[in-house]
């Protein structure tokens, strides 16, 4: 499984970060880190939720 | 919450089957209500149009569009090319045109003054802030627990709490506390002379800071903003009145106003109550259906240019309102909105707004509110409403509840 990361959409919520934030990495002011991330079939579930509650629809789910 | 004064005519471009008749000001159970529920009351709009216009719908009796669907108001609220958030609406209280920063700013302009401010609450940081927001929660509630089995929330947690942290993140003294507080309350809620005299004390109260930190710098939060730079100049006079008026305001009821409503809920729902008290690791997730359920602003954009927006003809200058209380109950986002679900996962709420506006503050009020409730059931055995009396919840402008007596005997 693969999550797209559409950068320009992020606005900081950070809902990502708070659910897994060992799969989605912050910068400094609170944003998502550029870049795509591929995640281990372990971690689906948690990058689901995680890509899931994003309010600003910036994780999209590639299967 | 006041009554906005009259309204104004509703313009031509309007066509009058559009009116309705909603407002948060005027509609029922947004009135100060005994027991009142001005979220559920506000709700009522799903059964209507997508959109519909609002005649009365600010405090200074301004007509609103109102976006009623959660996706259209991320339309909106992500699109400040076409709906801006320049209002000046601290400084027409004064009769003056300047922006509260970055609130009243538009990207591009808005983005630089985001970026000097985002480290200072972003989630990393106030990781940091933890410690202190836990320690004066507990001093508090064990306060409160010592004294007796009864409260007052508002006054004796809520608002010391929330108000407290907020003032010691911006440097500024606790012995004014209630001062302060009783200076938002007429700005936010009190009449129009009284919100004119307390936007000018606020304005000289930040002026006056500024200018002692210029002086004399210390490590808190106004000497860092004096000292910031923002595309390689340093900041103006009415740059940094307008971030240090927007902090002030911001920090100083909402947190208080949503620990309040949570309460009353628990307070009333002594099942989710327990399930909490017993389960606090379920709180993080509560909390999020807690801010989903009871929010309290609504977002007002000015439109840029003539547009038709899902049937709507809304033209250059029009308002268009987005409140947080309708956009979380909308049903085509949020299976049964009204239930209020303390599991719910799938959970994209916008108390905190939708795009380049979304609350600066969002990270450390999410962790008071999380904290607030963890110390709050730790220490507090089964409460309920106080028999004999009703808190008194109100709609408008920001939605709050005035007082809220719990009983634990």
């Amino acid at each position: 499984m693969r999550i797209l990361v559409h950068k320009e959409k992020c606005q900081g919520h950070a809902r990502c970060w708070s659910m897994a934030p060992d799969i989605f990495d912050l910068d400094d002011e609170g944003y998502i880190v550029a870049g795509d991330i591929d995640v281990t079939p372990d971690d689906e579930k948690k990058a689901w939720r995680g890509a899931k509650s994003c309010p600003e629809r910036a994780l999209e789910i590639e299967k | 919450m006041t009554t906005p004064t009259a309204a104004r005519p509703i313009p031509a471009h309007v066509p009058p089957e559009m009116v309705g008749e909603f407002s948060l000001f005027t509609a029922p159970g947004m009135a100060p209500t005994p027991n009142g529920d001005p979220q559920a009351a506000a709700a009522c709009v799903h059964a209507g149009p997508r959109i519909f216009y609002s005649p009365l719908n600010t405090r200074d009796g301004h007509g609103t569009w109102v976006i009623t669907r959660a996706k259209d108001q991320r339309r909106v609220l992500q699109d400040g090319e076409t709906f801006s958030s320049h209002r000046s609406i601290f400084a027409s209280a004064l009769g003056e045109d300047w922006p509260m920063i970055p609130l009243e700013l538009d990207p591009p302009e808005h983005g630089a003054f985001r970026s000097l401010l985002n480290p200072l609450l972003s989630p990393k940081r106030v990781m940091v802030l933890e410690p202190a927001v836990r320690e004066r929660a507990a001093f508090l509630i064990d306060r409160i627990a010592r004294a007796g089995t009864s409260c007052d929330v508002m006054n004796d947690f809520a608002f010391p709490f929330a108000v407290n942290i907020f003032l010691r993140f911006l440097g500024l003294p606790d012995d004014q506390l209630e001062e302060f507080v009783g200076w938002a309350t007429d700005l936010l809620h009190g009449e129009p002379a009284k919100r004119g005299a307390a936007a000018r004390t606020i304005v000289a109260f930040i002026d006056d800071l500024a200018a002692e930190r210029r002086r004399e710098p210390v490590d808190d939060f106004m000497s860092f903003i004096i000292q910031a730079k923002v595309k390689d100049r340093p900041l103006t006079d009415v740059e940094v009145r307008g971030i240090g008026v927007l902090l002030f305001i911001a920090g100083l009821d909402t947190v208080a106003a949503a620990i309040g409503f949570d309460l009353a809920y628990l307070a009333r729902n002594i099942a989710d109550q327990r399930l909490l008290r017993n389960e606090p690791s379920r709180i993080v997730l509560a909390a999020e259906e807690l801010l989903r359920a009871y929010p309290t602003v609504q977002m007002i954009r000015v439109a840029t240019r003539d547009i038709d927006f899902e049937g709507a003809p809304i033209r250059k200058g029009d308002y268009v309102s987005c409140a947080t209380m309708i956009a979380n109950r909308d049903p085509e986002e949020f299976e049964c909105p009204e239930k209020i679900d303390l599991s719910r996962e799938d959970n994209r709420h916008q108390a905190f707004a939708y795009g380049p506006h979304r609350c600066l503050g969002s990270h450390l009020a999410r962790r008071e509110i999380v904290i607030g409730l963890e110390e709050w059931l730790k220490r507090i055995p089964d409460f309920r409403i106080k028999e004999g009396t009703a808190p008194i919840a109100y709609g408008g402008h920001v939605f709050g509840i005035e007082d809220l007596i719990l009983d634990w005997s």
